[in-house]
């Protein structure tokens, strides 16, 4: 990578005010490479670029990134390998790989559950015929899976309940919203995820399904009573009721709606819009977008919001040669403050830590 | 305390306030407190949680193992023993609701009341011991191995630890301290072994050596170094008649050409094959019990030197370079195809026809981020193009027609089940060959390029199975397959009933190191074998994709597949301090891509046994460094292909390369 592209740019466009200093990963999945991202409140740079993976010629494609609870390791999912992808375990100080056990086919996004401290990492498996797949559920301490629960087809968008004794997926082709006992590892619920139109999933030779709504991504509410997913394939993130299990709203988006994170008082609800390079940035009350600012880069993917919820941070991909980016997002100013390039195929993100900066 | 207010806490993980990470005052106890088990046998594990003060607390633990393949528990906390071994099971208290904290809490994963219950899991008991003589009769003044197998109470074969055997009588036979049997005299003995307080014995007879006399005979007096000579012992009794029976031993001593410290210099092998690496007269020595024989042969130089001169450079410097294939184009004249690694999803069209002046003619970009490998049909009319790193993860084949190779037309891409990223493929006739996902290759019919369809898939059926690579030759494919090694499956050969739309296995042969990346098939006519040479990929120092050069790893393994039934790795080529890529064979010539190690040509003619380049039978190398290359001066050879008496190649830093071979040597 040039060093241009390391260069961070700053709009200028963020509070003159902040005192804290914001750290988030973000894995760029055809570099095999993890970039630790630095932001000051106005400037994003690159602190630091850490080569993955084990088959140097080939593309691993470094997928998903979680932080542990309490900091001290983060954690990354390579979605190719021989042929099952890998779950790494990487210390915070120094980014020194620690650890690592082999999950399934392209594990992608995890989470780690505040009741049981297990990981649970879905099982992308987005090749070949739409099988049913998995939720590995590791211990990351002893970095060892103990247990894999089956899920559906194309699981994505690993999320835990707030109290972390729920687990939920989004099942892309089978069109489902799947719940997981975060301690018996038992599937407890599934919810077919329709476009409100009657259209439901279809079922397909061998009990497959041709998807229709394609739910790519879960995050429970704050308030512990509801999730909202993003329906990849029908423009809208719907809102479920945990109690009920139903969808209680819809609310149609820009194309491709593929991440999204709900903010920690859980009034705004920021969604990467894969299929219209931009971010929509919802008032969660009043179901209203109240933005939608485009990223950097043609092809928007992750989003996660500082425990502050002063900002967002969203990773684009790019297309071919073009470097994946960064976008900083003001969630009080609702536009773009920064962003830097990164590697190719920007795609999983973690938040990582606040610092208060030194006078 | 609500949400909002402990989020505006949550500065970060690091500072999280020590109130909400309440240190355990409890504890987990667990009854039994440890278990051992039976494999297959059950237990169950009772869990309480007790206050500091001793009081029971209502707290709800749930339990996990550390090694689930092994020793399983479930959710009310029933064990099973599934394999030996020392094992650890988890039980810990759900922390939901014990803090009113949520997922944004963090509470650090050492916080949790845990306990560990260590399970044993005794192996099956051992039940017996068989002992197991070598075939045929035992004679004075040899030696033999030996075999004791333990089973189980299953009646599975099971290791057997601590094994003690003894001879009732050394002064006929003794057991070394290697377990090999070594025959002094005529007489009987018993052979007892013991472990595990079982036994067993077996009554054996040594009986008087028949050989009074050997000789040695030799295929040929004189060898090249590299050449395979054949050594026969001929054993013989008092009454002048051969003996077969009794095993005969071989080994030698060597007079080099020269004394300036020569290495170790030469191999030979049971079945009486020699091959020398140092010219040199050397003298083979056949034994049996008293009596032995002796033979001396001449080995001289294999004198097959020659230099590889550079003719010409399409130079590549924007990007990693990656696979090649040349072509004669339908108009006569002369093509190439390279693919690019880690970059824009180019292939390069070059015009080789005047290779001292290689004509970059055209580029075709794909979605990807790697095309790293490319092929043409043998009409020249199709290019195959495999990508990886597609911004919509599908990935798949691009088809693109190059009847002329200065406007190439991308007829249509494929994904089908191609998704995962398609690393090799293979175009036989009109019929492609692409792997998926790094986990089987499937068949596509590309008869109508606009329009391939799949029509055929080849799988392995062995846990955690992964595949490199597939080329197909006369019907069969060969497949190279990481740690489950070579694979040669009938696509149409009439081997085994196979066809594209239904592939059948044939043979296969895995080596340890678990390197396997490529295979080319070598029929050699001198002696009639079949070999498949199978090159390594390693880089156990990594891969610098930028400023600085790669140390890889890794040789070329000669596979005798002339028993489809039974393959042997008989030879290799390796090069020391550099590691192996792609290959390619013409006639008796290997075209070998070693990296660091620059281009390397090799003599693989006639038999093949030991260490080919310690041999003499390289030809020539050819590094290609480069001070504007991708990395400077970094030679990193991908693949090579001669073409009408050239060798191209292309080299990862600086793109496409033309060599021309001078015979030096008299060979």
């Amino acid at each position: 990578m040039s060093l241009a592209l390391l260069l961070s740019v700053g709009l200028g466009l963020g509070p003159a005010t902040i005192e804290q200093d914001y750290f988030v990963y973000v894995a760029a999945e055809s570099a095999d490479e993890v970039y630790v991202v630095h932001f000051d409140g106005q400037h994003a740079d690159i602190q630091s670029r850490v080569k993955v993976g084990y088959m140097p010629t080939e593309i691993e494609g470094p997928h998903g990134l979680t932080v542990e609870p309490g900091g001290e390791h983060w954690y990354l999912s390579m979605a190719h390998g021989m042929p099952y992808g890998t779950l790494y375990k990487y210390r915070t100080a120094d980014n020194r790989l620690v650890g690592k056990v082999g999950l399934g086919l392209f594990p992608a996004t995890m989470q780690i559950s505040v009741d049981t401290g297990l990981l649970y990492c879905v099982n992308f498996d987005l090749h070949g015929d739409m099988s049913p797949s998995s939720v590995s559920i590791v211990d990351p301490e002893a970095m060892v899976e103990v247990a894999r629960t089956t899920t559906g087809s194309m699981p994505h968008g690993s999320r835990l309940s707030i109290d972390g004794s729920r687990h939920y997926s989004c099942a892309m082709m089978s069109d489902e919203l799947v719940e997981i006992d975060a301690g018996t590892f038992e599937v407890l619920r599934r919810l077919h995820l329709d476009d409100g139109t009657g259209g439901i999933a279809r079922p397909r030779d061998g009990g497959h399904h041709d998807a229709v709504t394609k739910p790519t991504w879960v995050q429970p509410h704050p308030d512990g009573k509801r999730a909202f997913i993003c329906l990849n394939g029908s423009a809208q993130v719907v809102e479920v009721n945990l109690k009920d299990w139903q969808v209680s709203r819809r609310l149609p988006t820009a194309k491709a709606p593929y991440n999204l994170e709900v903010s920690p008082d859980g009034k705004k609800l920021v969604v990467t819009y894969k299929g219209a390079a931009s971010v929509g940035i919802w008032d969660v009350d009043k179901s209203v977008e109240l933005a939608r600012i485009p990223t950097t880069r043609r092809i928007t993917h992750g989003v996660v919001i500082a425990p502050d919820g002063k900002f967002a941070f969203v990773s684009s991909e790019g297309i071919g040669s073009e470097p994946g980016s960064l976008d900083v997002i003001s969630l009080s100013t609702l536009k773009r403050v920064a962003t830097v390039d990164v590697g190719l195929q920007a795609g999983g993100i973690a938040f990582w830590k606040m610092e208060k900066r030194a006078q | 305390m609500s949400l909002s207010a402990l989020s505006l806490l949550l500065f970060s993980p690091a500072l999280l306030p020590a109130q909400d990470v309440t240190p355990p005052a409890a504890r987990i106890v667990i009854q039994p407190p440890s278990l051992e088990l039976q494999v297959g046998e059950t237990a169950t594990l009772e869990a309480s949680v007790v206050g500091i003060d001793g009081e029971s607390l209502d707290e709800e633990v749930f339990f996990f193992s550390r090694a689930r393949r092994s020793v399983t528990i479930d959710g009310e906390g029933k064990v099973e023993a599934l394999a030996p071994g020392q094992f650890t099971i988890i039980a810990r208290t759900r922390r939901r609701g014990a803090t009113g904290e949520g997922q944004e809490g963090r509470a650090s994963l050492g916080e949790r009341l845990t306990t560990e219950v260590s399970v044993t899991v005794m192996p099956p008991p051992l039940v017996a011991l068989t002992l197991i003589a070598p075939e045929g009769r035992l004679y004075a003044g040899t030696e033999v191995e030996f075999q004791v197998q333990g089973t189980d109470d299953r009646g599975a074969e099971r290791a057997v630890a601590a094994l003690s055997i003894v001879s009732s009588d050394p002064s006929v036979a003794a057991f070394n301290s290697f377990g090999q049997l070594e025959l002094r005299k005529p007489g009987s003995f018993t052979a007892t072994a013991e472990a595990e307080g079982v036994e067993n014995s077996l009554d054996m007879q040594v009986y008087a050596n028949p050989v009074a006399s050997l000789d040695l005979l030799v295929n040929s007096d004189e060898g090249r170094t590299g050449d395979v000579l054949h050594f026969s012992p001929l054993a013989r009794d008092l009454n002048g008649s051969p003996v077969t029976e009794v095993p005969v031993t071989l080994s030698f001593t060597a007079r080099f050409d020269d004394d300036l410290g020569p290495a170790a210099s030469g191999q030979i092998e049971p079945d009486g094959r020699f091959v020398a690496e140092t010219p040199g007269i050397y003298t083979i020595i056949a034994t049996c019990g008293g009596t032995t024989a002796r033979k001396s042969v001449r080995i001289v130089p294999r004198n097959v030197g020659g230099k590889l001169k550079l003719v010409g450079r399409g130079k590549v410097y924007d990007t990693h370079t990656s696979d090649l294939w040349i072509w004669e184009g339908i108009d006569g004249r002369d093509y190439a195809v390279t693919g690019t690694w880690g970059g824009n999803g180019d292939a390069i069209f070059w015009d080789v026809t005047d290779p001292a002046n290689i004509e970059r003619i055209a580029t075709v970009n794909v979605d990807a981020r790697t095309v790293n490998d490319v092929k043409v049909t043998p009409d020249g009319r199709l290019c195959v193009l495999s990508r990886e790193g597609a911004s919509n993860r599908k990935n798949g084949v691009v088809l693109v027609d190059v009847s002329n190779p200065r406007e190439p037309e991308v007829l249509t891409s494929y994904d089908e089940a191609l998704t995962g990223g398609v690393h090799n493929v293979f175009a036989d006739g009109n019929t492609i060959y692409a792997l998926s996902a790094g986990r089987r290759y499937d068949v596509i019919d590309a008869a109508d390029p606009r329009s391939p369809r799949t029509i055929g898939s080849f799988e392995l059926d062995t846990p955690s199975h992964s595949i490199h690579d597939v080329w197909v030759e006369d019907g069969l494919a060969y497949s190279s397959n990481w740690s489950n090694g070579v694979h040669i499956v009938d696509v149409g050969a009439g081997l085994r009933g196979g066809s594209p739309t239904n592939p059948q296995p044939v043979a296969s042969y895995a080596y340890p190191s678990g390197w396997n990346h490529a295979a080319f098939p070598y029929r050699d006519k001198e002696t009639g074998r079949f070999y498949v040479v199978a090159g390594d990929e390693a880089f156990p120092f990594g891969l610098h994709t930028e400023g600085l050069p790669t140390y890889p790893r890794g040789w070329f393994h000669f596979i005798d597949f002339t028993d489809l039934d039974a393959p042997r790795e008989v030879a290799r080529y390796q090069v020391p301090e550099a590691g192996t890529h792609n290959l390619w064979i013409e006639g008796d010539v290997l075209y070998g891509a070693y990296y660091n190690g620059g281009l390397r040509v090799v003599d693989i003619s006639g038999e093949l046994m030991g260490d080919l380049y310690r041999q003499g039978r390289e030809i020539a190398f050819f590094l290609s460094a480069d001070p504007d290359g991708h990395i400077s001066n970094a030679p990193m050879v991908w693949g090579p292909q001669p073409h009408k008496g050239n060798i191209f190649f292309t080299d990862w830093n600086s793109g496409l390369w033309c060599v021309r071979l001078e015979q030096e040597g008299k060979n």
